[in-house]
């Protein structure tokens, strides 16, 4: 399977070269651009971004499995990501992570902080923050999806 | 050049260029001082934290490998906060270490180890189970074993395949204890100088699948060698030993380093042509492919030469040492016999790039150009004296030198190896290197030159 940028995230690449003094600044909105395109980011859609910035693929393979929020299998699962860093442990992240694990129709991916430590414990789905959980809650959030 | 300044390091004097490494000074004065991720071929990068140094006038420790030589700087490297921090950064290093030496192959020749006994000592204080895992054995391509536990990050390998070779197969994937180094999923390490990671990995993460559980460093002879690969002649240290029992026998070529041909490295094809080198030696006379004494095969050779006197065609292997074809030519004076030493075989335009191999595949082959003898094949004659030249020629009579077998009939006698005996190269370059005799065989096979000198006696 291949993997083609759309002729709008073509020209938003084409645009955003001009903001950039090297093009390694491409990379993380390219990442962005193609996750959003497919729902995660295939070595493919490496090769693509690889050849539009002209940064070596390992190079970008190295910054998207750095970063937590980049998903580089495909799930057909809902994607849960819960916070693991120290806030969220301190006010019980353990608990929800437990309480999800039960679950068997979402894919929990352990992220790192979500930045919003004054409302931990949370967990984003779908670029949304889900704030100030209890086990309650989480059940309805899951719910209304 | 730049300004020379002064500087004083442990209380000591020193003179170095104005804004070069301070860490290239404390290697190159032999000053102790640890450090996992600087190699002088891949320049500094700052990422291990071990070369710690305190700096007069500085709050806090500095990284040599960071820090430029100015006018009147005070380095101190022993002070009791340096050998603390150095023990510090070493802890945070070996904290999720295997600690398996036993059975690792970098035992002997590992900085982690070093540095354990110079500034550690110390006992771990988290178990092995608590120690996070990662994988053990990945077969990273072109003969290169990763132990992902081992490592200590220190980038060498993956700034090889980036600033080196230009392929970029090796990084650093992840964040905090679950960084590893790794090549994309289905992408392995795939260029002629992989190998050379092995070499730079300060510890036991990359490994050579080649050389893995064949033998213990501490076992081990190293001696100076020249590459005969190609017309590059890299320098390289050959390392063998001779178990009881058993036959001298070399177990891998390094590079040694040589800043006039080979910088730090060396091909891969070059690093393994040891094996090569070792099998299917010719270790006896052969009369139709019979073996024979060596007197009488001596005896027959003269008769042959006498037989085909002023009918004689003399080939040389471009590859033997200059001394040796000194010899050769004349001695083909003596017979009077026509000397080539036809160049066109050893051609290979595939095998050649702008780094370090050549398209002459004959490590002598200048040497061949300088003194002049004719590169063309040979004319149909009587005899033809076949200095392990890789062709065969056609004649009414035959006799070969040859080190190693070949599916020949015609008389042949063994000489050694290049590694079996002594002599000098030239280069492409013009640059002339001395070899000396390194593999001391249980039963000697006679060197070109003890074989002609029996022969023309």
């Amino acid at each position: 399977m291949s993997f083609k940028f759309t002729e709008d995230n073509l020209l938003e690449i084409e645009r955003l070269k001009k903001r950039y003094p090297a093009p390694q600044a491409l990379c993380l909105p390219s990442l962005w651009m193609a996750q959003y395109q497919e729902g995660y980011i295939s070595l493919e859609a490496i090769d693509a971004i690889s050849q539009v910035t002209t940064i070596p693929a390992m190079e970008i393979y190295r910054v998207a499995t750095f970063y937590t929020m980049f998903h580089l299998e495909k799930s057909d699962k809902i994607e849960v990501d819960v916070c693991k860093t120290l806030s969220c442990k301190l006010c019980g992240s353990d608990e929800i992570l437990k309480h999800l694990e039960s679950k068997s129709d979402i894919k929990i991916n352990h992220v790192e902080c979500l930045g919003s430590c004054g409302t931990a414990p949370v967990m984003q789905i779908n670029d949304k923050n889900y704030e100030n959980l209890t086990n309650t809650k989480v059940d309805a959030i899951l719910k209304e999806l | 050049m730049s300004q020379l300044v002064k500087l004083i390091i442990d209380g000591q004097d020193y003179e170095a260029e104005q804004d070069s490494l301070l860490i290239q000074l404390l290697i190159d004065k032999e000053i102790k001082v640890p450090y996992f991720c600087y190699h002088e071929s891949l320049g500094a990068d700052g990422n291990c934290r071990m070369c710690m140094v305190g700096i007069e006038g500085q709050k806090r420790p500095q990284i040599a490998c960071d820090t430029l030589i100015k006018e009147g700087m005070i380095v101190n490297t022993k002070t009791d906060t340096i050998k603390q921090v150095h023990t510090d950064i070493l802890e945070l290093e070996l904290i999720n270490h295997p600690v398996d030496c036993p059975t690792c192959d970098q035992a002997g020749e590992c900085s982690l180890q070093d540095f354990y006994m110079e500034y550690g000592l110390h006992s771990s204080k988290i178990t092995i189970e608590e120690k996070v895992k990662h994988n053990k054995a990945i077969d990273l391509g072109s003969n290169v074993m990763l132990d992902q536990e081992r490592c200590v990050l220190c980038a060498r390998c993956t700034r090889f395949t980036d600033k080196i070779t230009g392929t970029h197969e090796l990084g650093i994937v992840g964040r905090g204890d679950e960084a590893k180094v790794t090549t994309m999923p289905n992408r392995p390490l795939s260029n002629p100088y992989a190998m050379n990671v092995v070499d730079l990995c300060p510890v036991g993460a990359l490994t050579s699948k080649d050389f893995r559980f064949s033998q213990r460093v501490w076992l081990l002879e190293s001696a100076d060698g020249v590459c005969h690969g190609c017309a590059k002649n890299c320098s390289i240290i050959i390392d063998h030993n001779k178990l009881k029992y058993k036959d001298d026998t070399i177990y891998r070529f390094r590079p040694r380093r040589n800043d006039a041909i080979n910088g730090f490295f060396i091909c891969d094809t070059g690093r393994l042509s040891y094996r090569e080198l070792q099998e299917n030696r010719q270790e006896t006379p052969l009369l139709d492919g019979v073996k024979i004494s060596e007197d009488k095969a001596i005896e027959k050779a003269k008769e042959l030469i006498l037989l085909y006197k002023r009918n004689t065609s003399i080939i040389i292997d471009a590859n033997l040492y200059t001394q040796e074809i000194e010899a050769i030519v004349a001695f083909a004076q003596e017979i009077g016999a026509d000397v080539y030493a036809p160049l066109d075989i050893y051609r290979d335009e595939a095998f050649g790039d702008d780094m370090l191999r050549s398209s002459m595949r004959a490590a002598n082959a200048q040497t061949i150009i300088n003194m002049d003898i004719n590169t063309q094949k040979p004319k149909k004659v009587g005899l033809i004296l076949n200095f392990n030249h890789p062709e065969k020629f056609e004649s009414a009579a035959t006799i070969n030198f040859l080190t190693h077998t070949r599916a020949e009939t015609a008389l042949t006698l063994p000489i050694a190896t290049f590694t079996e005996s002594s002599g000098s190269l030239t280069n492409e370059d013009g640059i002339t290197q001395f070899s000396k005799k390194v593999i001391h065989k249980n039963i000697p096979v006679p060197t070109l030159i003890e074989s002609l000198k029996r022969v023309s006696q």
